[in-house]
């Protein structure tokens, strides 16, 4: 896992997980309803179709949540520009570059569960599956995410000082051309 | 600044040494002094012993390579707000 540009990748992976995650376990009990597919303005149905495809006919959005869309995606949606927005992050995100769609479902998977979303860890759950990831790979990820929210705790009540910062070497490729995929 | 001393290699017992072996090992990388969470693992083996090996079955590659699963973990870290 040399190079930053994977780094980038995860991090922008975590980051908007958490940003999805936010709004649906923070809203999803609220008093907000989501926006209806049958009922949006033309801009909103047509960014919901490419949710769609994302995820799959099927998917989770629709096995797992009990609609078609995603939650956060659905309560967002009453602002279509912001929407656009939202999604595009997220797609790009999501989208298999250096990491692999997988990987980056089993990371998203790991910070929906250590972050207790109840809305992420199923979402994420249920793509790993999708994406064809077996009983055995769902348990690797839960086994690394637990044992490292055990180290992780004992190194904050020790006040431990990383011993690792040194050991990846510096990467020395440049910034990326952003249309190049 | 830890909340402990930390013991130098040299003051744990052979048996806590040999586990230092396997740490570097597993790292692939000379540390002067074993990383600082194995020579907490070593102060009681019988948990950190259990401990560790639990790790290790957890990123052994299986569906996911160690990498990717070391990736993960450092996203779980991050999360957690942990800089060790």
């Amino acid at each position: 896992m040399t190079g930053d540009d994977r780094w980038y990748e995860a991090a922008f992976v975590v980051g908007i997980t958490n940003a999805l995650n936010v709004v649906a376990d923070g809203l999803g009990g609220a008093p907000m309803r989501q926006v209806e597919p049958e009922t949006a303005p033309a801009e909103v149905r047509t960014i919901f179709a490419d949710i769609r495809a994302f995820y799959g006919t099927g998917g989770p959005a629709a096995d797992v949540l009990g609609g078609e869309i995603p939650m956060p995606f659905g309560l967002v949606a009453h602002d279509p520009g912001y929407l656009a927005d939202v999604w595009a992050a997220v797609r790009r995100a999501f989208s298999e570059r250096r990491l692999t769609r997988r990987h980056k479902e089993a990371l998203a998977f790991a910070v929906s569960l250590t972050t207790r979303s109840a809305f992420g860890t199923a979402f994420h759950l249920a793509e790993l599956r999708r994406l064809g990831v077996g009983e055995r790979g769902v348990m690797e990820v839960v086994g690394v995410t637990q044992m490292f929210s055990s180290y992780t705790k004992i190194a904050d009540t020790l006040q431990l000082a990383s011993d690792m910062a040194d050991i990846a070497p510096p990467d020395a490729s440049g910034v990326p051309n952003p249309g190049a995929g | 600044m830890p909340t402990v001393r930390l013991r130098d290699a040299s003051e744990y017992p052979e048996s806590a040494r040999r586990l230092f072996e396997l740490s570097r090992q597993w790292f692939d990388y000379d540390f002067k002094e074993p990383p600082a969470m194995s020579r907490v693992m070593a102060w009681d083996p019988h948990f950190g012993g259990p401990h560790g090996r639990a790790m290790k079955r957890a990123m052994a590659p299986g569906e996911f390579s160690r990498g990717e699963k070391e990736m993960v973990a450092a996203a779980v870290s991050g999360v957690n707000a942990c800089t060790y």
